[in-house]
């Protein structure tokens, strides 16, 4: 098994095709993703103003808004026609509109409109603008109700405390930074790994046990059908955990990505889930005997699996089929795994449920391609 | 014209005849139409489970926790003594948030004082934070405002009035398209473009690499094979695009001929494209696992989940270079928000500049190709 091994690493080193799939592809797909994520969360959105107040609080309103730092104010528009005609081209994120006699209805006690409008399609950047222009609305009009109450004779502080009587201390748990970008790198990063790491072990083997190849040989000299599957599968499975770590060096260490519990469950997770990812393309290919027809295999399965994994829409939120086939996805675990580990500090005891199904995820599939491969030595001794 | 008709029956026999390509191109669209938006059925957010801890234990506090509970976005499903109990619930993801009404609540408020209660929201997933803190702010505000006028009233000032000094404008918030912040409508618009390039890419580079060299003037060739890609897309495009997702129940404002005219340069960019990733990487084997890798970061590069505005300059000038980066703004802007064409014509024009670009290397490609194809056959 060794010789394979060995046998493997200098065919990685002398095939180009090999070399640039395990090697050169996640390091780039590695320096892609975190070139988007890096300049962090997203500030100065476009914003179209529509004022047909031109007073001293509209002027005010709109001096907030550009100090808001998720917003930019960038157009000044005519009508609420020209408002939409921005957002619909894209050319601004959201509008809004500060209709006549606002400062003037305020006064007499009229409780005018002011109207956000946003671009909800573009849902991450929409809600985005929404908030940044509800705190500088809110901002603005905080300082005009403290100043008519003092101008009733109320002290400041007394009239802090009338106009807001239950203040909502809002604290985030786990993640005070709200650092959803490096988050998101986290765990995109497995979830790439996974499509090359099953991808690129299914080609592997394709090499040596494709048709036209000669697959003896190779049993021969490991002296199995076994020992040769294994020698031909370890030695990705030390370069894919030696990618997975190079990446948790750039995340923890270059972008601070806080880590907070165990390196050990980290990395015995990290084990099982790159095993668990390799033998899910082993077994396509084991079963089909065909690299096109595999690649179709594992595309279907690690290409949606991102959305299984519930960073975006929650995972308890998903149908039960959505959350059953989330669950036989080895990343799902593993990313939940990092999350829990890095950002929440969760205790062992929990903790340790997805490594146990990291575990058994590669523990069946490992069966699965063993029972493929007594058929597949029964075949090749009959060809022999 | 005859090269021409020739090659366009070569493309489409490439493409029919290809078991794995007509896997990738036909079978591999409906499995991912039924795989991909499964996440997303559910569509809304309701309920997220919030743990109560309330210390106060009194009239108050149980009305703000009726309230609370009442909103849309959560439910306190669980309580517990102390927040050390809380935090655990949240660690086992049995729930989401822990609303904590510290002691003295109701005594403050009786008193006119402010009396703050405390909010904890998981704030490692993004959604479920600003679910939480949604469906706890806005029942809060409400009740603070209460307050607020209720103690107005009691100084003597009108109702009216009173309302107004509480809340001197109404603000309101209009969401224009999606207006109910559904995930599915948020995200799979989008995503079809992109299953449709990435299929697309993959089967068409798998028929350049497997197809024998043409015979004829490197542009008819090339028109041939553009006919081949539109005359399949002519019909794939619109039933992914536009019946796929009214099977889901997504909104489609768009005009089905700014769909098409907008459709037609996205295909032969993505085909175009596809030539060049053959002639890039040349073995299928290859091609497949290369494209599958670089799905997401195409996705993520389109500036569609991940703002533009957030994207480095020299990343998002090397994006605009893949056709779905426009295609993905321009093509749920038409779909989604009813653009017109003349308000995407930004994203139109880049795609039309794609082809021009990719056609040209392609041009370059084949005609060298064809020139050392002669010289070989002059050599032996």
């Amino acid at each position: 098994m060794l010789r394979v091994m060995l046998r493997e690493f200098r065919l990685i080193l002398r095939s180009p095709a090999l070399a640039g799939l395990v090697v050169v592809l996640p390091l780039v797909m590695l320096l892609v993703l975190g070139g988007i994520f890096r300049a962090g969360i997203p500030t100065g959105m476009a914003l179209a103003v529509v004022d047909l107040d031109r007073s001293a609080l509209s002027r005010d309103i709109t001096r907030m808004l550009d100090a808001t730092p998720e917003v930019q104010v960038t157009h000044q528009a005519l009508s609420l026609t020209e408002a939409r005609s921005l957002i619909v081209s894209g050319a601004v994120r959201g509008a809004i509109y500060l209709p006549q006699g606002l400062e003037r209805d305020i006064i007499r006690g009229d409780r005018p409109e002011v109207v956000t409008f946003y671009d909800n399609q573009h849902m991450s950047a929409g809600s985005l603008v929404a908030r940044g222009a509800r705190n500088a609305v809110d901002t603005a009009l905080a300082g005009l109700r403290l100043s008519v109450r003092q101008g009733q004779g109320e002290a400041t502080v007394q009239a802090r405390v009338s106009t807001q009587p239950i203040p909502l201390q809002a604290h985030a748990l786990f993640n005070p930074a709200f650092d959803y970008v490096h988050f998101l790198l986290a765990a995109l990063i497995p979830t790439i790994l996974q499509i090359i790491a099953a991808a690129a072990t299914a080609y592997a083997i394709s090499l040596d046990f494709g048709p036209g190849r000669h697959p003896q040989v190779l049993v021969r000299m490991a002296g199995g059908v076994l020992p040769a599957m294994l020698g031909k599968i370890l030695p990705y499975t030390l370069v894919f955990l030696l990618i997975l770590g190079l990446s948790d060096i750039a995340l923890y260490g270059w972008l601070d990505v806080p880590l907070r519990g165990s390196f050990w469950l980290m990395a015995t997770g990290a084990v099982f889930f790159v095993l668990g990812v390799q033998l899910i393309g082993a077994l396509a290919f084991v079963t089909t005997r065909d690299m096109g027809r595999a690649a179709s295999i594992i595309a279907v399965i690690t290409a949606p699996a991102f959305g299984f994994m519930g960073l975006g829409f929650p995972r308890e939120a998903m149908a039960p089929l959505a959350q059953a086939w989330g669950a036989v996805i080895p990343g799902t675990w593993y990313v939940q795994l990092r999350i829990d580990q890095s950002l929440r500090a969760t205790p062992f005891e929990i903790s340790v449920m997805p490594v146990l199904w990291l575990a058994t995820i590669a523990g069946v599939l490992c069966l699965l391609v063993l029972l493929r491969l007594i058929r597949l030595r029964r075949a090749l001794e009959a060809g022999a | 014209m005859s090269v021409f008709i020739a090659a366009l029956r070569a493309e489409l026999r490439g493409i029919f005849a290809d078991r794995q390509v007509r896997l990738i191109i036909l079978a591999a669209l409906v499995i991912y139409a039924l795989v991909y938006p499964l996440p997303y059925r559910a569509e809304l957010l309701r309920d997220v489970p919030v743990v109560l801890v309330d210390l106060d234990r009194t009239t108050s506090s149980a009305t703000l926790a009726r309230q609370v509970d009442a909103s849309e976005a959560v439910a306190l499903t669980h309580t517990a003594l102390d927040m050390g109990q809380a935090t655990r619930i949240v660690h086992e993801r049995a729930a989401y948030g822990v609303l904590l009404i510290p002691e003295g609540f109701e005594r403050a408020l009786l008193r006119g004082q402010q009396s703050p209660v405390a909010l904890y929201a998981d704030a490692s997933y993004f959604l479920m934070y600003q679910r939480v803190m949604q469906g706890a702010a806005v029942p809060l505000r409400q009740m603070g405002a209460e307050v607020e006028m209720g103690r107005l009233i009691a100084q003597g000032t009108a109702q009216d009035v009173a309302l107004a000094q509480v809340s001197p404008v109404s603000q309101i918030e209009v969401p224009l398209f999606n207006p109910a912040a559904g995930y599915a409508t948020y995200v799979l618009p989008a995503a079809f473009v992109l299953i449709l390039q990435q299929t697309m890419l993959m089967g068409l580079a798998l028929v350049a690499t497997r197809r024998a060299r043409g015979v004829g003037h490197p542009v008819w060739l090339l028109l041939g094979r553009m006919g081949a890609w539109t005359a399949l897309y002519a019909l794939v495009l619109p039933l992914y695009l536009v019946v796929l997702p009214a099977l889901y129940g997504l909104p489609n404002l768009g005009n089905p001929w700014a769909l098409l005219l907008l459709g037609l340069p996205f295909v032969l960019a993505t085909g175009l494209f596809a030539q060049c990733v053959a002639a890039l990487f040349r073995q299928g084997d290859v091609i497949q696992v290369v494209l599958l890798a670089l799905g997401l970061p195409f996705f993520f590069l389109s500036g569609f989940a991940w703002p533009v505005e957030a994207i480095p300059s020299h990343l998002n000038a090397i994006a605009q270079l893949v056709p779905s980066t426009a295609a993905i703004d321009g093509l749920v802007r038409v779909t989604q928000m009813g653009a017109t064409l003349q308000e995407v014509s930004v994203a139109l024009w880049q795609l039309w500049g794609l082809v021009g670009l990719f056609g040209a290397i392609v041009l370059y490609l084949e005609t060298r190709a064809q020139r050392i194809g002669m010289q070989k056959r002059v050599v032996a």
